[in-house]
This record gives C-alpha cells, sequence and structure tokens, in this order.
C-alpha cells in the first residue's frame, strides 16, 4: 500500500510539466469560459460579472444571424474536411506507395513548406492571388477564358479555398503514416488472392488507413470550424464564420458573458459532430464486418 | 542434367489434362537499373511438382517468383501456365496463389476472414464459403483458431494460416517465398515434413524460394540452384549433392573444402601438399587452374599416418567442434591450407587441437572444377 502511493507520487511528480500545463492552460481557461457563460454583462464598460447566473446568454446566441453564420461555418468546415480527404487519399497514398522512398523525405519536407509562413501571412498571400487586378485574373483575362477579373475575393467560395489551403498537410500527414505504415504486401496479398485494384482498396488499403482518415478528419475539422483568421482575410461580409462572432464579442462587443456562451455552443456542437461521425464510422464497420462474417460450424463432438 | 531425374520425364506434354500445373519459362530476363536480377532463365516446372528455387539473397530467386504471381513483369522472355502465356496478366487474373515471407495476413480480419479472402473475391455462395473454410483451417490443423485475429497468433500459426488462405482458392500453382525464415530450427524442420505431406495430398505444383539448402534438400523433387540471376544446376537432391555442375553449386550444397591446384595425367590434381587421385572427370586440359573439392563428411581424421589410402596429407588440429550428430575438425595443412572434417563421435579419444594428425579421402569423393579465380604466382 506505502510503496503503491509512493510510487503514485513520483508518478504525479515526473508528469508533473503535463498535468500542470493542461490544467492551467485548458482545463482552467475552459472551465472559465464555462463559467462565464452563464454571467452577463451589467454595463457598458464592464465586460463580464457573475453576480446572477442564468442561461439568457445562450438563449440571447440563439439569435437568427448566429445560427446562420453557424450552418455557414459547418458547411464550409464539412466541405473543407471533405475536399481535403478527396485531394489528400490519392496524394498520400501516391506518396506512400509509388513513389520511391528516398524522396518520400523530401516530399513530406515540402507538404510542410506552408507552416514555415505565418498562417495570417499565406492567408493574406492569397488576397493578392485572388484580388480582381491581381496576376491570376490579369493572366486568365488575357488568356480569353474570363471576360472580365475574377470576383471570388470576399466571397465564401475564398474562404473555402483558403481553408482547404491552409488546412490540407493536417490532412496528408496523418494519412501518408497509416498508408506507409500498412506496407505494399498486404496488397499485394490481395491481388494475388484475386480481387482487382477496386476491391483491395476498399477492403484492404482504406480500412487499414481507418485510423489515418479519422486522425486526418479531426485535425482538420476541429480547428477549421474555430476558424476566424481565414474567414476575416478572405471572407468579408459574406463569408462569415461562427470564431469571428465569438471574436468579436471578445475583443469589440466586450461582451465577455456573450462570447463564452456562444463559444460553449460551438465547443457543445463540435463535440456532437465528431460523436456522430464516430458513430457512422462504427456503423459502416460493423456492416463491413457483417458481410464478410465467415459461419463455421462448430463440429458436433 | 536433368536428364537422368529419377522421375518420369513428363516435359513437353503441354496439351495433356494432368499437365495443368506446369510453368515454363522462357528465356526470361529482368533488370532493375542497369544490373539484371534474373539474366536469361529457361525453366520447365512439371505439374504437381515441388521445385526449388534455391541459391544465395540476391540470386534473382525471388525475383523469378514474383514475376510467375504476376507483381512484375518480364523485361524478356515469356512465362507459361499451364501452356498459355501469363505475361501482361494481372496478378489477380493468374490462377497462382503465394504464400508470403511475413505471411502478410490481414491485420483487420480473423483467421477465418483472411482465409476466406480469395473465395470472396470470386463470389461464392456463403455456405460454401464457410464449409471451405473450415475444410481449409482443419487441414492445416487451425480449425480452434478461427474467429482468433491474427496478430494474436504464433509465427508458425501465422504460417498454416497464410498456407490455408492460398490453397483454399486451389490454384495450379502455388508459390512460396521463403516461408519459414522466421521460424525456429524445430518447428521449421515439423513444417518442411507437414508442407511435404500437403503438397503430396493436394497434388498441386509447389515453387518454393529458399537460400537454406537443407530446406530444399528436405523438400523437393528437384532443386534449380541459382546465383547472379542465372541457373547454375536442375535436378533432384540427390544428383545435385552427389554431381555438383560447379564449384559454386558444390559449395553451397553441404559443407565443402576446395583445395586449388593444377592438374595432371589421369585425374592427379597437384596442389602445395602433395598430389591427389580423384576419380571424377573434367574437360579442362593438363595444366589449367583447378579446384579439387572434397566434402567435409567424406575427409577421415586418423592420429596415425594411414598406409593404404591414396589421398593422405597430414596437418595439425585446429578447433574441435562438437555439433551433436557430428565432430567437426579444423586442420591445417603443412602449405597452410584449412581444411574441415566431418566425423560421427566415436569412443575413442578426441584428438585435441594442436596434435599431428592424417587427413585422408577416397579418389571418388573429390571433384575437379575449373578454376574461376585462379591465384597467380601460387
Amino acid at each position: 500500500m506505502r510503496k503503491f502511493s509512493r510510487r503514485g507520487a513520483s508518478v504525479a511528480a515526473l508528469s508533473f510539466p503535463t498535468w500542470a500545463y493542461l490544467v492551467f492552460f485548458f482545463i482552467i481557461p475552459v472551465g472559465l469560459v464555462l463559467w462565464y457563460s452563464f454571467g452577463y454583462k451589467p454595463d457598458l464598460f464592464t465586460a463580464h460579472s457573475n453576480s446572477t447566473l442564468s442561461f439568457d446568454r445562450y438563449v440571447e446566441a440563439m439569435d437568427p444571424t448566429f445560427l446562420s453564420t453557424f450552418i455557414n461555418t459547418l458547411q464550409i468546415a464539412g466541405l473543407g474536411t471533405l475536399i481535403c480527404l478527396l485531394v489528400g487519399i490519392p496524394f498520400a497514398y501516391w506518396m506512400a506507395v509509388k513513389v520511391p522512398s528516398k524522396w518520400r523525405g523530401l516530399l513530406v519536407a515540402l507538404v510542410l513548406v506552408p507552416f514555415w509562413t505565418n498562417f495570417l501571412v499565406r492567408t493574406l498571400g492569397w488576397q493578392i492571388v485572388l484580388a480582381p487586378e491581381g496576376f491570376v485574373s490579369d493572366a486568365l483575362q488575357n488568356l480569353g477564358i474570363l471576360n472580365g477579373p475574377i470576383e471570388i475575393l470576399y466571397t465564401r467560395a475564398a474562404v473555402q479555398l483558403g481553408v482547404v489551403y491552409n488546412y490540407l498537410p493536417l490532412m496528408i500527414l496523418p494519412l501518408f503514416v497509416s498508408l506507409d505504415r500498412a506496407g505494399v504486401s498486404l496488397r499485394e496479398a490481395s491481388r494475388d488472392l484475386g480481387a482487382n485494384r477496386w476491391r483491395t482498396m476498399f477492403e484492404v488499403t482504406l480500412p487499414l488507413a481507418a485510423p489515418g482518415i479519422i486522425s486526418g478528419a479531426l485535425l482538420v475539422f476541429i480547428p477549421l470550424m474555430g476558424d476566424y483568421i481565414t474567414a476575416s482575410v478572405l471572407g468579408g461580409a459574406q463569408g462569415n464564420m461562427v470564431g469571428q462572432l465569438v471574436a468579436n464579442q471578445f475583443n469589440s462587443a466586450q461582451n465577455w458573458a456573450l462570447g463564452s456562451a456562444m463559444a460553449v455552443m460551438l465547443m457543445v456542437f463540435i463535440l456532437l459532430t465528431v460523436v456522430i461521425v464516430g458513430a457512422i464510422y462504427l456503423i459502416i464497420r460493423a456492416i463491413l464486418r457483417f458481410n464478410r462474417r465467415v459461419l463455421i460450424e462448430e463440429p458436433a463432438s | 542434367m536433368t536428364q537422368n531425374s529419377t522421375l518420369s520425364p513428363i516435359v513437353g506434354n503441354d496439351s495433356l489434362s494432368h499437365d495443368s500445373g506446369s510453368v515454363q519459362i522462357r528465356g526470361v530476363v529482368k533488370r532493375y537499373g542497369t544490373s539484371p536480377a534474373v539474366a536469361g532463365i529457361d525453366l520447365q516446372v512439371r505439374s504437381g511438382e515441388f521445385l526449388s528455387l534455391l541459391g544465395p539473397s540476391g540470386c534473382g530467386k525471388t525475383t523469378l517468383l514474383r514475376m510467375i504471381a504476376g507483381f512484375e513483369e518480364p523485361d524478356e522472355g515469356d512465362i507459361l501456365l499451364a501452356g498459355s502465356s501469363v505475361v501482361g496478366v494481372a496478378p489477380n487474373k493468374r490462377p497462382v496463389n503465394t504464400v508470403f515471407q511475413a505471411y502478410a495476413l490481414f491485420p483487420h480480419m480473423t483467421v477465418a476472414e483472411n482465409v476466406a479472402y480469395g473465395l470472396r473475391q470470386k463470389r461464392t455462395p456463403k455456405a460454401e464459403i464457410a464449409a471451405r473454410v473450415s475444410e481449409a483451417l482443419e487441414l492445416v490443423q487451425m480449425s480452434s483458431f478461427a474467429t482468433r485475429n491474427p496478430r494474436m497468433l504464433s509465427g508458425g500459426q501465422q504460417q498454416r494460416v497464410a498456407l490455408a488462405r492460398a490453397i483454399i482458392n486451389r490454384p495450379k500453382v502455388l508459390l512460396l517465398d521463403e516461408p519459414m525464415s522466421a521460424l525456429d530450427r524445430k518447428l521449421r524442420e515439423e513444417m518442411q515434413l507437414e508442407l511435404k505431406v500437403l503438397q503430396r495430398q493436394l497434388g498441386i505444383t509447389f515453387i518454393f524460394v529458399t537460400h537454406d539448402q537443407a530446406e530444399a534438400m528436405s523438400m523437393s523433387d528437384r532443386i534449380v540452384v541459382m546465383l547472379d540471376g542465372k541457373i547454375q544446376q536442375v535436378g533432384t537432391a540427390e544428383e545435385i549433392y552427389t554431381n555438383p555442375a560447379t564449384s559454386f553449386v558444390a559449395g553451397f550444397i553441404g559443407k565443402q573444402n576446395f583445395i586449388s591446384g593444377t592438374l595432371g595425367a589421369n585425374g592427379r590434381v597437384e596442389t602445395q601438399d602433395g598430389t591427389f587421385v580423384c576419380a571424377g572427370k573434367s574437360e579442362a586440359a593438363a595444366g589449367a587452374p583447378v579446384l579439387a573439392a572434397i566434402r567435409a563428411e567424406s575427409i577421415h581424421v586418423h592420429t596415425q599416418e594411414p598406409t593404404i589410402e591414396p589421398n593422405v596429407v597430414a596437418g595439425t588440429m585446429g578447433v574441435v567442434s562438437f555439433l551433436g550428430d557430428v565432430i567437426q575438425y579444423q586442420i591445417t595443412t603443412g602449405s597452410g591450407q584449412e581444411l574441415l572434417a566431418r566425423m560421427t563421435p566415436t569412443h575413442g579419444v578426441l584428438p585435441a587441437a594442436g596434435e599431428k594428425v592424417w587427413l585422408s579421402w577416397a579418389p571418388e569423393h573429390a571433384q575437379i572444377f575449373p578454376n574461376p579465380a585462379p591465384r597467380t604466382g601460387a
């Protein structure tokens, strides 16, 4: 008993940096946001007060603007994750399977190149690329592909483009790792046993890449739901995202209680989405297992 | 070398129905970059035969196997299965199955699901799949593991599952790519016997890739010895052991001693340790540099100088290793040549290291090969 507690104490001491960091920079801030969301804004010059507690801020948050922005955000995040998957899977497959292994390290480094630049700076870069008087617009007009300047900046399409660009590496890397780890021999075994390319893809390659697909989708979807830089820089008035509304409440409106309520709703919703997608994954897996099950009659002994 | 095979010669009867498992390899070349992995191979594999491709790593045996399976395509030549060319045919369309070196069992499926995989691809009815999976698992004695995950099995059990997964499809030819390299020695010897029995039972052509000469000899009807992408010799285990075609084959099978010298008259070889009589013939002209090959088990060790033996050489005993069924002696002759002798243990006193001993061997146990790399000035 004494030995056990001493061992427990040493484990706690060794992991101090980890749990202290988590407690001070994650659990306490999230707890504070949750606590603030039950308060209110007492007057023009005070950001929040918790002297009376209520759910009023949640009611206040659910106004039509917030809800429509929320749906907008969900569409951008969902579509963004889907596009990242559709682009990421073939690219990661190519990287993990087709490319000679000596080039793989270089390709991984190239995938990470965007991260060498600040998030805000590279998003601002898209403003230049997409500008109606920018070089892309000029080139397309000179080639006769477009009649007038491109009108994509400050629309939802620009935000969609921006988020796919910003989050694609986060999708490619876990996909690459899971495809690379699965190795070539299992796919060869599948072909050897009479499965064509497509059956091999759906019965061996993708099921084995499932952990990568799931972690990639979460890595893209979750930060994307809370992203407000991309939307602020490229979206203008049309491409609003919830993150901007939350930031506005904290920074401009100085209504921390309402901002917190919005943030909590966002978190709950992300959690719900993840649970739903997880359930869908489990159902698909159960169906696949049911389809390939082998019922062997036990020999009567 | 294949003419005096102990098997009935059925080569050339492609049209016969019992030849459905034959494989013909005609002038196959495969290059990686500029260096050829397979440098022109012609081979006839008979239907129902257990054939081993034997050679050191990098000799092209696995590349040849992968070309039969369809994972690689030959740069030149043709591969025929049951009389028709399979070059350009996708692996999933070939009537062959493979047992992979690391087994390559699907980790997201149970043992039974792994075994059923091939049948499911052919859209076999569920009831038939169940019956045949059960039958195949029984054949490899893995019935009680049907619902297990392959990752929870030992190496030997995984290998049985891989075997069941391949043979359930009733392939015409089964390819085995060093399937026993991950097993320990005892298990490997058990599996060799089982595999041979299984092959007889099924009547499927087995093409077995290995670098282990003992493994090849214990199971094969015929052995193909390969080096540097080329065939060195094809024959039964006995033929290859008693009548090796080249010094490489002689050295690869069993423990071989090579003594370099020059060819004299009447099968005599002149070496630095004296002149030896060899019964084997050589086409080389007198005076040509040759290697005399004597197996370790053909050399006798004497503590007194023998009088009647034709080939005797004196030496000093080096390391004596007790290997269980045999004792291996390492002897250094007067000229500094090291020779290995293997004898079954007797009850007499073992010669100790440093003692003076005499070695002898019968003329029929010495073979002569042209010396591929004669030492200049020797």
